[in-house]
């Protein structure tokens, strides 16, 4: 099976800093492959290591991207090769764009029997690269996926919904969403990251992908800003567990809330 | 603008439809469009679309037992070709997620997602939705129409004033998907179904719970208190402990109670998200430090298996008065 891993990199939102105007910096922070990506990554080697085949990782997104710590970050995970597409026109690429950059990797690259990608990116999380990508490309498509197993020309399939789960037959090649309970991602090891820094690394640019308008944004971001706190009372009880709860009782009384 | 006005609107929970046509009223109480629900299922829910405010309703038809929810996209498509709304609204769930994104990959259109809240600046709509996990918010301009927006549930208030409406219900032909994987199985998942965002008291589990078996005892304070049981993130979705439509916070539930009682929640920004709307905010935690303290109007700093339990006895006697 011929795979491709999707996977962001991008500021680590816990790293976001409140200027005193409410606007948000994002200078300081430090560059990471998406939480949600790295369950994507582990689905991937694991669906390799049992059924033969090859992973790429697909990585879109600005010129900082194209560091060696995070491309040897990417590799020593498993993927036996890196795409990389860095541009600065796509640092604030909008859902629709980075969905139209990756479908034009997938298709560049060629042969591909199956791509994943994680639930949503760490930064924007707005879980709509990889559905944007399946439909794209013309492929069956589906979020949520908490398993995988390959069943001759198709893939055994559980998703999971709000309160039910669905168990499909997914005919390849396809798109899917995984989430993030789908593995747990493992720590590569000395040998893996050793390894990494010799495995192929491809950089295209925009060019290379002759995308077609494809860099045209469909939405603009008007402002962006720390959320205004609510105001809480903040009354802290101490004491014993019997008296806390005594007190917390009255307080919640006199709220009208019990 | 566009030449047409309507807004669409799509959900596969009734509950989350009547929110969206709310949601959708909004919008054509500025565009002076009408708000037409677009149903999947059986004709009664058609009929309560209507009910529920919708002005025009499209049936798109009954889902055979072996298809997917998912399956309606070209269906969708096609209707949104042919009438050219100004907006299509998706309800949230995971299927939502899907349908939304498959749409604007095949219209060739933006997709917000999330929305909480639209805005107008003069004839340009504005959404705005949350980014990095909480610790920021975004206002997005779409620039393309249809604009398609996903909206979660308890954002909008479904409204309890109805329109006038016309009640012919028009049926829409079904346009068969390019490929189609095979259903071969639903399983219920257990916890069963519940709408937190309507809940008045909710009573959320963190980390700081050890063990699923403390669960009880926290039901047996929920039940006290008339409380939906909730919990962050890592206890449905790691753990698995409750099912993953009881977690609150971003991609989750967003609650607005009058009692949340945080127990054992640290309050990290991707949870208190979806809940710093409540009316009256308690945490039960061992750290004073820990972040939903400080958002909160009661703080209990103590140990969780010694203040539920004494806690528990106190509701409990002054209910027996």
């Amino acid at each position: 099976m011929k795979i491709v891993v999707c996977a962001k990199l991008a500021p680590d939102a816990s790293d976001i800093e409140v200027r005193s105007d409410g606007t948000i910096s994002l200078e300081r922070a430090e560059w990471r492959i998406g939480s949600f990506d790295l369950q994507a990554i582990e689905a991937a080697v694991r669906l390799r290591e049992l059924n033969g085949g090859s992973v790429t990782a697909l990585s879109v997104g600005p010129l900082r991207i194209n560091n060696s710590k995070l491309r040897k970050d990417l590799l020593s995970r498993g993927p036996d090769e890196l795409v990389l597409v860095a541009d600065d026109k796509l640092l604030n690429a909008d859902t629709s764009v980075t969905a139209r950059v990756l479908a034009a990797a997938v298709q560049k690259i060629g042969g591909i029997d199956l791509v994943l990608t994680g639930e949503g990116s760490s930064d924007l999380y707005f879980q709509q690269a990889g559905l944007q990508l399946g439909e794209l490309l013309e492929q069956p498509v589906f979020n949520a996926v908490s398993r995988i197993e390959a069943a001759g020309g198709s893939l055994n399939v559980e998703r999971s919904l709000e309160n039910e789960t669905e168990v499909l037959d997914v005919p390849l090649p396809a798109v899917l969403a995984v989430t993030t309970d789908i593995h747990t991602p493992r720590l590569p090891n000395m040998k893996e990251i050793l390894l990494a820094s010799r495995k192929p690394v491809l950089e295209w640019t925009l060019e290379d992908l002759a995308l077609a308008d494809g860099e045209k944004q469909r939405v603009e971001t008007v402002s962006l800003r720390a959320p205004h706190p609510v105001e809480r009372k903040r009354i802290l009880i101490e004491g014993s567990a019997e008296e806390a709860a005594e007190a917390l009782t009255a307080y919640l009384s006199k709220e009208g809330v019990l | 603008m566009a030449a047409n006005t309507d807004i669409f609107l799509f959900s596969e929970k009734p509950v989350l439809q009547a929110e969206l046509i709310s949601a959708a009223h909004t919008l054509t109480a500025q565009t002076g469009g009408q708000v037409i629900a677009l149903v999947l299922g059986p004709r009664p829910d058609a009929e309560l679309a209507f009910k529920q405010g919708a002005q025009q309703v499209f049936w798109l038809g009954e889902l055979p037992p072996d298809r997917l929810v998912d399956d309606v996209v070209p269906t969708i498509a096609a209707a949104v070709q042919t009438h050219q709304p100004f907006g299509v609204l998706i309800g949230a769930t995971v299927r939502g997620r899907a349908v939304a994104g498959r749409l604007s990959a095949r219209l060739g259109v933006a997709a917000l997602t999330d929305v909480l809240e639209f805005q107008w600046e003069k004839e340009n709509l504005l959404a705005r939705h949350m980014v990095f996990g909480g610790g920021a918010v975004r206002v997005d301009r779409p620039l393309t129409q249809p604009v398609i927006a996903t909206i979660g549930s308890g954002i909008f208030d479904a409204s309890t004033s109805l329109t006038e409406t016309s009640d012919t219900i028009q049926s829409i032909d079904w346009v068969e998907p390019a490929w189609q994987a095979k259903l071969i199985e639903r399983r219920a998942r257990g916890g069963g179904s519940v709408n937190l965002a309507i809940a008045k008291r909710v009573v959320c589990l963190g980390r700081g719970v050890a063990q699923q078996e403390d669960l009880a005892m926290i039901e047996e304070l929920a039940q006290i208190l008339s409380a939906e049981v909730a919990c962050t993130r890592p206890l449905a979705e790691g753990l698995g402990w409750l099912p993953r439509e009881r977690y609150i916070g971003i991609s989750g539930a967003m609650i607005k109670p009058d009692l949340y009682l945080g127990i054992g929640v640290s309050g990290q920004a991707q949870h208190t998200i979806g809940m710093s709307e409540s009316r009256v905010v308690v945490a039960i935690n061992k750290d004073r430090n820990a972040p939903l303290v400080a958002q909160s109007d009661y703080a209990i700093e103590g140990d969780l298996y010694q203040v539920v339990p004494a806690l528990i006895r106190t509701l409990k006697a002054r209910k027996g008065k």
